[in-house]
């Protein structure tokens, strides 16, 4: 029991912190529409994961994390610099080509590494049973850093999303939001995989967005129902054996679907500033 | 010469198929600013196909396998058309983003219950558009003029849907039927198209062409014929290198596309100084 019952607590400690930067952070990224931000910033840790492996470095020691991390500040500056002028041309499109085009990098040095679509596949799953307490301690520490970080410039990176094109140096703060962004997919990403990453950035953000335009409030929102879900996918697939990470995806996703439904009946609220800015 | 020929025949005419579909899907796209909806509707079509398998026993190619994925398709059309609708807070886009979270996580799902899902996986990214056959170019070519023909049938609502929602529906429009038809039809599309391809690389025909077009052209005509270039050069010169140095069809391609898009952005920003210089002049 006593087993069952630290595993439990290891668990929901890890969720609980990982859900607030990550609630607060996609709350931006679906305001401002940058929805393929994540997965540029997954893809190029796992291709940064890659070449050092390419380089004869072992996968997931303290230099492939290093490398990893190179990758993800390189991806944050050009998707802070590259910003399309031209009206046609949405800023997600060039955005979701960065993914698609570190993505095929990964593909096109996986065919030319020994065993390379292994290591493709496993920076997809992640593996989320294997979470110790000195990883929960070094993530604790460095989302609370992180975190401080955001609340001492929230007036910069709030103005990133509801007056863009207003702030000083806005490409400067851009790069810092995605920096920021990168960093945790570089911690998160090796144990969590990249779809558990991303279903943990967009899915209570983007819930708790459509019933408020607080920010306070919709971080509180997102946090609270994502816990929830997140605690009942856990206790399903502990129950019943399912597979641990898809399991909290599908609880997510099951809050968020019900969530459109009640959406849907609600009666409509006016469209806010935040939504014409974007 | 005649080796190469042979194996680079097939793949060369699913890329020109795709190219020309693609192309004018994508310039619609990117009006719509719903990036993401290819990658989302080719998970939800690989969900439905791997419920097939798992719950009705169907094979990887067999018609059912074929009738759920389009199915499963088909009910996430009728949800974006349906949110699109009533959902204002969020962008559509933020939407189809995390229901392909939602069809991914799924997808993990059911591979985990089921054995050799993963291998399903890394196929649906990849693609594996060496192995075309001249039966998935044919049923590919029917079922991409038929849609064609109901795009040109109804090019009227589902352009002034794209140009503006809002007006569109003040105009009396029926939105949500005709953006379900629009969802739907692309979902046809994509479900064949990553059947040849894979994910990656129908995105990047999807979005590359239609973004270089749209750095020198306004008007549709133009940015179609410049897309349908654009992509078929790349289809050709990628096939070329895949040959000759011996990497993955499906990835080369893309990387040219991606290629001549940076070389495409780039040549306008010097044609932009250029002209900026010219009008300096007196």
């Amino acid at each position: 029991m006593s087993e069952t019952l630290r595993f439990f607590l290891l668990q929901t400690t890890l969720l609980g912190i990982v859900l607030i930067l990550h609630t607060y952070l996609g709350l931006h990224i679906i305001r401002r529409t940058l929805v393929f931000s994540d997965l540029v910033l997954d893809q190029l840790a796992a291709f940064g994961m890659l070449a050092a492996v390419g380089l004869g470095i072992e996968y997931g020691g303290t230099e492939a994390y290093l490398a990893s991390l190179v990758a993800v500040i390189f991806g944050a500056a050009l998707l802070a610099l590259l910003k399309p002028s031209n009206p046609l041309i949405p800023r997600e499109a060039v955005i979701g080509i960065l993914y698609a085009l570190a993505l095929v990098a990964s593909l096109l040095l996986g065919d030319k590494l020994p065993g390379g679509g292994a290591y493709v596949t496993k920076t997809l799953a992640g593996s989320m049973l294997w979470v110790s307490w000195p990883l929960v301690g070094v993530t604790a520490v460095v989302y609370a850093a992180l975190l401080a970080f955001h609340f001492a410039f929230r007036a910069q990176f709030i103005g990133l999303t509801q007056n863009s094109g207003k702030i000083k140096n806005e490409r400067l703060w851009d790069f810092l939001f995605f920096t920021t962004q990168g960093i945790i997919t570089v911690l998160i990403v090796p144990v969590a995989g990249v779809l558990l990453a991303y279903a943990f950035l967009m899915i209570p953000a983007a819930t708790a967005a459509m019933f408020t335009n607080k920010w306070k409030g919709a971080v509180v929102l997102g946090w609270s129902l994502g816990f929830v879900s997140c605690l009942a996918g856990l206790g399903a697939s502990h129950r019943y054996d399912l597979p641990y990470g898809p399991s909290l995806v599908l609880a997510l996703g099951a809050l968020f679907i019900g969530s459109v439904f009640v959406r849907s009946v609600l009666p409509r609220r006016i469209p806010t500033n935040v939504n014409e800015a974007s | 010469m005649g080796d190469m020929m042979e194996i680079l025949l097939l793949p060369l005419l699913a890329c020109v198929l795709m190219t020309v579909i693609l192309g004018f899907l994508g310039i619609h796209v990117l009006k719509r600013e719903v990036v993401f909806i290819d990658i989302s509707l080719a998970q939800i079509a690989a969900l439905g196909a791997i419920t097939a398998h798992l719950a009705l026993g169907a094979g990887h190619d067999s018609v059912l396998s074929h009738g759920c994925a389009l199915g499963a398709t088909f009910l996430a059309a009728a949800f974006f058309a349906y949110a699109r609708r009533t959902v204002m807070d969020i962008p559509l886009e933020a939407i189809i983003g995390v229901t392909y979270a939602i069809a991914a996580g799924a997808t993990l799902f059911a591979a985990g219950v089921a054995t050799g899902g993963h291998v399903h996986i890394q196929g649906l990214l990849a693609g594996s558009i060496l192995w075309t056959t001249w039966g998935q170019i044919l049923s590919a070519m029917v079922a991409f003029a038929l849609v064609g023909a109901c795009f040109f049938l109804c090019r009227s609502p589902f352009n002034a849907i794209s140009e503006d929602y809002e007006n569109a529906r003040a105009k009396g429009i029926r939105v949500v039927l005709w953006d379900f038809l629009f969802y739907a039809l692309f979902g046809v599309v994509i479900t064949l198209s990553v059947r040849m391809a894979g994910v990656v690389v129908v995105f990047a025909f999807l979005i590359i062409p239609a973004t270089a077009s749209a750095l020198f052209s306004t008007r549709e005509f133009p940015r179609l014929i410049m897309a349908w270039g654009i992509g078929i050069a790349a289809s050709v010169m990628g096939l070329l290198s895949a040959y000759r140095w011996d990497y993955s069809v499906g990835p080369s391609v893309a990387a040219f596309l991606g290629l001549l898009l940076i070389l495409a952005a780039l040549g306008r920003s010097c044609l932009g100084r250029a002209n900026a210089q010219l009008k300096k002049r007196p």
